[in-house]
């Protein structure tokens, strides 16, 4: 589904990521942990479409060159990226922007719109499920949110859009127990053998409850090391030292 | 008029109320202007230039009434007479003023007898119908609202395709423990110049709602002269300025609190796009003697691209100790920020700047009343 093959990252004279490699089969799960600064969010910005990066390399999606494509194409194509900080936009109603990014997807997928009635209802289920109170479609886009209510608009987004491939930036970061849980069932929930993960954390926790296939170790701006879910356990118990020092610079 | 125009004395850039002002090719333009006749214009044409609002209409067309197009059922309690007998006081006339009083126009003065709390809005449509040349209007309005009055009045300015000229003056006088709604829209053709002056004078205890906004037109300026000469006086002055293309809006608000206790609050957004300019002067006066009086003011200007320009510029004369006021302006860009964030999720790039564009001038939007009359503006602002 994804194919990240010599992906080079740099802004200005900066290198962040330096040729990574990739390979994210359908329906598979992988997690990239690794320290701060190793790259992480450029690599989730950089697969979004965010500009203000330079960028070499070639990236596949669904057999599409993604980097030629605008953000807006990328997630008409399914790819969804549940951000490390939501951004907050004030005047814009969360209800009317869940249902204009739906519709829009729908528009460029050649499906028919959701009238706005029938999507007050799927939101709504979405929310009961994500345990949102349903107050949050009539305030603006994240706008005073708390960090766990960012992060639970993010799965509910996920939720809305259907997407292909999800990539989750820290999604778990700075949750408590009730909303690392709604994320968690979020993630749960939407995994099926035709839908792909790719979940960056630093923590192992949220991967007690969602299993990945796959867990490699981003550093200096490409993967040093990958395993399978027993490399987080590793990770967490010795910390990314030793895997660091046994890694070629 | 030919003689007038070259007795009058215009105003100067150098003067501080038309520094953002391209006041001589404004008076160039009136110069080649000509007075036009009134050529019959249908109430659907009325209807697609200034909107439906299903409240009473009165119509003008080049400065003339047209009573097919117009809805004169006016409610219990308002008078309206066309005689061009009451006009604007002569003391700070300038040249485009002296010119509006002397002009052969058909008025709109309205009268709202006291304590009358008018159910419905009163639509006022000013239309200029341009010939082949620049053709001049002198739109002039007054309304009296009694003591303890009510009334919502809608002010639009509008035109057929074509150069024209609009030299707007309005009058309003609230009486004491009157309240005026009153939303001026200004969405004429992308050739006419636009010079409206508005005067609105507060008795005690008075409180008006005075909104502007503008869409149309090539340059226009509108300047809103607010006098708080009653105490206790309150005024929300709110505008928009929407400048595109090449286009330029100019907005001058002054507000003068001569007696005590009086509250004002100005709250202007732009959204300056293209290659355009829109300026905002906010100038407030508290006069010597007076106490507790409150004056806020807010401009905010969203710039879209590198070759838009908006000026802001506050003018604060304040000769009172016992006082309270406030001022802030901003000027930025759209966030790049969440424009991705809507990006990202599926929202086309255009779709996603309208909506933060939207977003940014909401509050003022939202404040108004009249359903009819934000969905007409919703239409205007769409077609742009």
């Amino acid at each position: 589904m994804l194919c990240i093959d010599g992906l080079t990252v740099s802004v200005g004279a900066k290198a962040i990521l330096n040729g990574l490699d990739l390979e994210v089969a359908t329906g598979e799960v992988h997690v990239i942990m690794g320290p701060n600064g190793a790259g992480k969010t450029t690599l989730a910005n950089v697969l979004a479409g965010h500009d203000g990066y330079d960028v070499d390399g070639r990236v596949t999606f669904d057999g599409l060159d993604l980097l030629t494509l605008t953000p807006e194409a990328r997630a008409a194509a399914g790819l969804f990226l549940a951000f490390q900080h939501p951004v907050e936009i004030p005047g814009v109603g969360n209800m009317y922007f869940l249902r204009t990014a739906v519709n829009a997807v729908r528009e460029q997928q050649g499906l028919p719109e959701v009238a706005a009635r029938e999507f007050l209802t799927l939101a709504r289920d979405q929310m009961a499920v994500l345990g949102m109170d349903p107050a949050f479609l009539t305030r603006f886009v994240n706008d005073g949110f708390s960090g766990g209510e960012k992060k639970r608009n993010e799965i509910l987004q996920m939720s809305l859009l259907e997407p292909r491939l999800a990539v989750l930036d820290e999604t778990d970061s700075g949750l408590d127990i009730d909303a690392l849980r709604a994320v968690a069932d979020g993630i749960e929930r939407l995994r099926s053998p035709e839908r792909s993960f790719v979940i960056i954390t630093h923590h192992r926790r949220l991967l007690e409850d969602v299993r990945p296939d796959r867990v490699h170790v981003l550093n200096g701006g490409r993967i040093v090391r990958s395993g399978d879910h027993r490399l987080a356990v590793e990770l967490e118990a010795s910390g990314y030292g030793p895997t660091l020092a046994a890694a070629p610079a | 008029m030919t003689s007038l125009i070259d007795i009058v004395s215009f105003p100067s850039r150098r003067e501080e109320a038309w520094k953002y002002t391209p006041v001589d090719e404004i008076v160039a333009s009136l110069r080649d202007a000509v007075a036009g006749a009134a050529p019959p214009v249908s109430p659907s044409t009325v209807d697609e230039l200034a909107g439906d609002l299903g409240c009473p209409r009165l119509v003008f067309v080049n400065g003339v009434f047209v009573p097919d197009a117009s809805d004169c059922v006016l409610p219990d309690g308002v008078i309206l007479d066309l005689t061009p007998g009451k006009r604007q006081r002569r003391e700070d006339v300038d040249g485009f003023r002296a010119l509006n009083n002397a002009a052969p126009t058909d008025t709109a003065n309205l009268v709202v007898r006291a304590d009358v709390a008018v159910p419905e809005a009163i639509h006022l449509v000013h239309l200029s119908a341009p010939s082949d040349l620049r053709t001049v209007s002198h739109p002039r309005t007054v309304v009296d609202v009694g003591e303890g009055a009510r009334v919502a009045l809608v002010e639009t300015y509008g035109g057929l395709p074509g150069p024209a000229f609009t030299n707007a003056s309005t009058t309003i006088r609230a009486g004491r423990e009157a309240a005026v709604d009153h939303v001026r829209i200004q969405s004429e053709g992308d050739e006419t110049v636009h010079v409206g002056h508005t005067l609105v004078e507060q008795g005690a205890a008075s409180t008006t709602r005075l909104t502007s906004v503008m869409i149309g037109a090539d340059i226009a300026r509108h300047a809103l002269d607010v006098r708080l000469a009653g105490p206790d006086a309150g005024a929300d002055l709110d505008g928009l300025y929407l400048p595109a293309r090449r286009q330029r809006h100019d907005n001058v608000v002054t507000v003068d609190h001569t007696a005590s206790g009086g509250r004002s609050a100005q709250r202007y957004l732009g959204v300056v796009d293209d290659h355009g300019r829109g300026s905002f002067s906010g100038h407030v006066i508290v006069r010597a003697g007076t106490v507790g009086n409150d004056a806020t003011q807010v401009n905010r200007n969203l710039v879209l691209t590198k070759t838009a320009e908006a000026d802001t510029r506050p003018w604060l004369e304040i000769f009172a100790d016992d006082v309270r006021c406030t001022h802030g302006a901003t000027v930025g860009r759209l966030d790049d920020d969440a424009l991705f964030y809507l990006r990202s999720r599926g929202i086309p790039v255009a779709v996603g700047r309208a909506m933060l564009i939207d977003a940014f001038i909401r509050e003022i939007v939202d404040d108004i009343t009249d359903a009819a009359l934000r969905s007409h503006l919703a239409n205007v602002m769409a077609a742009r």
